[in-house]
């Protein structure tokens, strides 16, 4: 991501303005270049179109306090346009100016964001419970949106049943400290069962209902309980049975949620099926993976929803021995920024974090239940920080 | 491309009806469509039994839980197991007298074909796809597609070097990929057979490798583990264990010398286990094999 620190002004600039404010074309020679430029940016950062800008700049009007007290028939006059134009640049300009003072440093260049600005976002980061506390407690609190996560095991761990929880609980309404979402699931191997979902889902709207009643006795103790035939509603489920239809699948993903805004997650059920077989040309694997893999970072980022990919796992030959190693291969490993390996102990399940740029590595128990994924049933705190 | 609306779908499954109520109580309706369902187990436990027994019940009508369509039975362990099927058939003939008059055979409606190797199996789901496009006019109604046994199929034709191992894994893919797009667009249920190996890897450090609820798979006494590896538990959908052991009952008196062991009541027990499947949790269920065919013992 690129952070721009170059155009992000900082008090001082704003100080300028505003003794510049009223005298649009006086321009301080004991200004220092740096925030001169960032002033002549300002116009051509406002969303107005290049012929809009194109006469503001050569009217002299560079700096949005240049325009915010200038009457809109004399700007009518100078630019040449008509006043219902003028107002409209007006608008756009003072909508500007305060995101410009409010956020002290808001979006500068399209996408840039400053390193403040993304830790107070990622304060804000909404996240999905797994319904399994221990999980959710190594993960800072479940899976966080905005971000890709990558869930591997051998077959019969669970990763299908997480799946499924995760399309359920982004549904949960944020009365509840959810997400009130939606969800997008890719299966690519025909493993998603609609008795389980149903099963989870139930679940999930028993334990709502217990919730209300615990926490929020008499205001509205008999709320109506949420049919899980409605969670079923809000998961798009889609069933691709090729690479090439999972490309195009993800590369329509972007059109679908645009439409689709109130999808918080998706998930690809798994990544890796259709990829395992028919590739003798390994680099041409390599690069619709990688291409796949931005499409999707671009996916979570953009539009602020989680993306989960589950991943099977493969005995990979090294040093003389055999060991387990998530499919697809080294330059994967690079597609997701959280990497959770989930594997046998004994006779308990556990979930580790192999990867995360923000989340220490731990080690947690699960269980998978009739209701779905939930705490390991023996007690005892077993959370490894390592 | 548009999402499939769930709520649109039948909000249960298709199951096939193993042809016992107890059998299908434990497996949450029997064998479900769409999706591949993998029998495990040494031989002489069972497994060929279970995979002809659904040939039938897959004719059964829709009341009956069965599929009202026609199967196919893949064979790749020879020979075809003749004598048992017909067996069956009497049997399958005289529990359901009505709907099996004479005019209707049910082997009409089974069709067979061996495959050689695992290329052959390929070619045959290749050409099986326009075939099932046309079901009238190719009388290809089916709904049920047994393959008998895949481990058979890559036994013998590759080594156990890296390259042939990529291969064959590659292969997998390929014919699961296959079984899966078949099974999505015509609402096929798929039951494949697998044979075990012994497992000789030590207690430690293998619980990484542990694929599914039972820590260790049992029979006859052996430690064994499902043939063709890590790579293919990937392709199937649900794997369903068959395990046999015996027990000794009816004697109570454990003093018993060694040499009186020829009065000691041997039975053996048969069980079904869940080693992993999308829908069901973890459970066992005594079963047996008669005459009839196969079916569970109530706990």
């Amino acid at each position: 991501m690129v952070t721009d620190l170059l155009y992000n002004p900082g008090p001082n600039t704003i100080h300028g303005i505003s003794r510049l404010r009223g005298g649009g074309k006086i321009e301080s020679q004991r200004e220092p270049v740096r925030s001169r430029r960032a002033r002549e940016m300002e116009v051509l950062r406002l969303p107005l179109s290049a012929s809009q800008k194109g006469r503001l700049i050569s009217a002299g009007y560079t700096s949005i306090a240049s325009l915010s007290s200038i009457s809109p028939s004399q700007l009518a006059l100078e630019l040449k346009i008509s006043e219902t134009e003028v107002l409209e640049i007006l608008k756009t300009a003072s909508d500007g100016s305060r995101l410009e003072s409010t956020g002290s440093s808001r979006t500068i260049v399209h996408g840039a964001q400053s390193a403040w600005d993304m830790l107070q976002e990622e304060e804000t980061l909404v996240r999905i419970t797994t319904s399994c506390a221990d999980l959710d407690y190594i993960l800072g609190g479940g899976i966080s949106c905005k971000e890709v996560t990558e869930i591997g095991g051998v077959p019969g761990i669970g990763k299908t049943q997480l799946g499924i929880q995760l399309a359920v609980n982004v549904q949960i309404p944020s009365d509840y400290g959810g997400l009130g979402g939606k969800a997008v699931y890719i299966d690519t191997e025909g493993s998603f069962m609609v008795e389980r979902a149903l099963q989870i889902a139930e679940a999930c709207s028993d334990d709502m209902v217990e919730y209300s009643c615990l926490y929020r006795k008499g205001s509205q103790a008999c709320e109506v309980k949420r049919q899980p035939k409605d969670f079923l509603e809000n998961i798009f489920y889609f069933r691709v049975c090729s690479y090439t239809e999972q490309i195009a699948l993800i590369n329509y993903l972007e059109k679908f949620i645009t439409e689709h805004k109130d999808v918080k997650v998706v998930i690809i059920d798994s990544v890796t099926f259709h990829f395992r077989q028919d590739f003798d040309d390994m680099a041409l694997r390599t690069r619709l993976l990688s291409g796949m893999a931005l499409k999707l970072m671009k996916l979570a980022r953009n539009f602020g929803v989680a993306v989960v990919l589950l991943n099977q796992v493969t005995t990979k030959y090294s040093d003389g021995s055999f060991h387990l190693a998530l499919a697809l291969g080294d330059s994967w490993s690079h597609a997701s920024t959280n990497r959770i390996i989930l594997h046998w102990n004994g006779n308990e399940r556990y979930a580790y974090i192999d990867k995360s740029p923000s989340l220490r590595s731990a080690s947690a128990p699960y269980s998978v239940t009739a209701k779905g994924i939930r705490n390991s049933a023996s007690n005892n705190k077993r959370i490894k920080h390592t | 491309m548009r999402p499939d609306n769930l709520l649109l779908r039948p909000t249960h499954t298709q199951y096939c009806t193993l042809g016992c109520p107890i059998l299908d109580a434990f497996l949450g309706g029997g064998i479900p469509c769409n999706s591949i369902t993998e029998l495990v187990s040494e031989s002489g436990c069972g497994k060929t039994q279970l995979a002809l027994q659904l040939l039938f019940t897959a004719q059964l009508p829709l009341h009956l839980n069965g599929l009202s369509a026609s199967s196919l039975y893949l064979y790749s362990e020879f020979p075809f197991p003749n004598r048992r099927f017909t067996q069956l058939l009497e049997s399958f003939r005289l529990s359901h007298p009505i709907l099996f008059a004479s005019s209707r055979d049910p082997r009409d409606y089974i069709f067979t074909r061996d495959c050689q190797t695992a290329h052959d199996l390929f070619d045959v789901l290749l050409q099986l796809e326009s075939r099932l496009e046309k079901p009238k006019e190719t009388r290809l109604d089916i709904k049920l597609i047994v393959i008998d046994s895949i481990a058979a199929l890559f036994r013998s034709e590759f080594e156990n070097n890296p390259r042939d191992l990529k291969r064959r894994s590659s292969l997998f893919f390929k014919i699961s990929s296959i079984l899966k797009s078949h099974a999505r667009r015509f609402g096929i249920a798929i039951v494949l057979t697998n044979q075990v190996v012994d497992s000789m890897e030590d207690n430690e450090g293998s619980s990484g490798i542990r694929v599914g609820n039972l820590e260790w798979l049992y029979t006859s006494g052996r430690r064994v583990c499902p043939a063709l590896g890590l790579s293919w538990a990937n392709c199937v959908n649900s794997r369903l264990f068959l395990s046999r052991y015996e027990v000794t009952d009816g004697v109570e008196n454990d003093s018993l010398d060694a040499g009186y062991s020829g009065f000691v009541n041997r039975r053996k027990m048969r069980e079904l286990h869940v080693v992993f499947a999308p829908h069901l949790p973890y459970s066992s269920c005594e079963f047996v094999i008669t005459r009839e065919g196969v079916s569970g013992v109530a706990k």
